[in-house]
């Protein structure tokens, strides 16, 4: 079709020499027109193919792969320690538990031994203090009774005073 | 469209604002055979930013990636993921051939679009995505040919003929006809869907003002894109197809 308008535009134009648009001589067009260029364009691709997987996919692909399975595996042993976390965990729970235990064992035992100093002691107190209680109301008693035994001379005396003079004479 | 009655200076005004060079070439000598030497040279280019961008995006690769590692290993997966879904669990030897085949297309025809090539002007032709061209199509769709019944033969050595005359062997003729017309469409969707979106959109921007033929540049990135991908998951899908184990 282009063709046809093409040369019968040509013809027309030569025919009545007007000046052509294009200083080359236009070829008949030929868009089904094979040549060298098919095998040459082949050849292209083929070789572009062996650059490009040399260059790219290749490396590339590679690099991927190896960071997939590098990600996976962390990933994998991500999993794996936490059985072995617990473990510790577990062993730690135990070992607090037993150190507690010791813990409160010294503590009783420490109170233990404290309160009863504590009462010892106590109770030696208590002692000298009812011993110096004793004392001291022993003490008293004889004052009490030196004083009622003076009181007592001197009340012989006081009441004679008294009746002589009270009593007139 | 009946051109006779068109007078003389409106066909020749067309062919002179128009400006659409359709099957236009520029030819290279070499030896006795000739090149397309506009397609040469865009996919020379095309080539040189795939090789030059993987080469220093994927320079020591950390684990934690930069941008454009990431972008790349974006793409790798990209790749690798639709090879296993057409191919299977042995989709890694065929990764550089799919990963290769999408980016080489994807990029050629976004270049085509995107690239500003009309600023070289060529003495014949012009510089466009290097997918216009039949043979590079082609020259991609017999790879993908060989490729699959490679694949097949590999696997299944001889046996692998015995796909023919499945599922029954009154089918014999269309599976044969099958081997010819899966490079046939692939190259003639990839060549017809980028020739004729450049065409459309030149013919716009010749025609038009500027805005109106953004849309359909658009379309043109999202297609081109999108044949790209079709071609290489066909390739897979190809591949896969003929790795297929038995029924």
């Amino acid at each position: 079709m282009a063709n046809m308008i093409m040369a019968s535009s040509k013809a027309l134009i030569t025919a009545s020499s007007f000046p052509t648009a294009s200083t080359t001589k236009p070829r008949k067009a030929a868009l089904f027109d094979f040549n060298l260029t098919l095998p040459a364009i082949m050849a292209e691709f083929l070789l572009l193919m062996f650059a490009l997987d040399k260059i790219y996919f290749t490396p590339l692909g590679k690099f991927m792969d190896e960071r997939d399975a590098a990600i996976k595996e962390k990933l994998n042993s991500v999993k794996d320690t936490s059985g072995e976390v617990k473990q510790l965990e577990e062993q730690a729970a135990a070992i607090m538990k037993a150190a507690r235990a010791e813990i409160s064992a010294a503590l009783n035992q420490m109170k233990k031994e404290t309160t009863f100093e504590v009462e010892q002691k106590l109770a030696e107190g208590r002692k000298k203090v009812e011993a110096e209680l004793a004392e001291a109301l022993a003490n008293l008693e004889k004052q009490k009774e030196e004083t009622i035994k003076s009181l007592d001379s001197q009340i012989a005396a006081l009441s004679d005073e008294i009746v002589k003079k009270v009593l007139p004479i | 469209m009946n051109v006779l009655p068109c007078s003389i200076n409106t066909l020749k005004g067309l062919y002179d604002i128009s400006g659409v060079e359709v099957g236009q070439h520029f030819y290279w000598q070499i030896g006795g055979f000739q090149v397309h030497a506009q397609v040469l040279i865009t996919s020379w280019v095309v080539i040189a930013i795939l090789l030059g961008s993987a080469t220093i995006a994927v320079r020591n690769p950390q684990t934690i990636p930069t941008a454009g590692q990431n972008f790349f290993e974006y793409v790798l997966e990209f790749i690798r993921d639709l090879s296993k879904t057409q191919i299977g669990e042995e989709y890694g030897p065929w990764v550089p051939f799919i990963g290769t085949m999408f980016l080489f297309i994807f990029v050629s025809n976004w270049s085509g679009a995107l690239l500003p090539w009309k600023i070289i002007e060529l003495p014949h032709g012009e510089l466009a995505a290097p997918t216009n061209d039949i043979n590079t199509t082609v020259a991609l769709a017999l790879p993908t040919s060989v490729a699959y019944f490679y694949a097949g033969l590999s696997k299944k050595g001889l046996g692998y003929f015995a796909k023919y005359i499945q599922p029954t062997p009154i089918l014999l003729p269309i599976n044969i006809l099958e081997d010819f017309t899966k490079p046939l469409s692939l190259s003639f969707r990839l060549f017809g869907n980028i020739l004729a979106d450049e065409l459309v959109v030149v013919v716009l921007v010749s025609l038009v003002p500027s805005v109106v033929p953004i849309p359909v540049m658009f379309l043109g990135l999202f297609t081109s894109g999108i044949q790209a991908l079709i071609f290489a998951t066909l390739a897979a899908a190809y591949i896969g197809e003929s790795m297929e184990g038995h029924h």
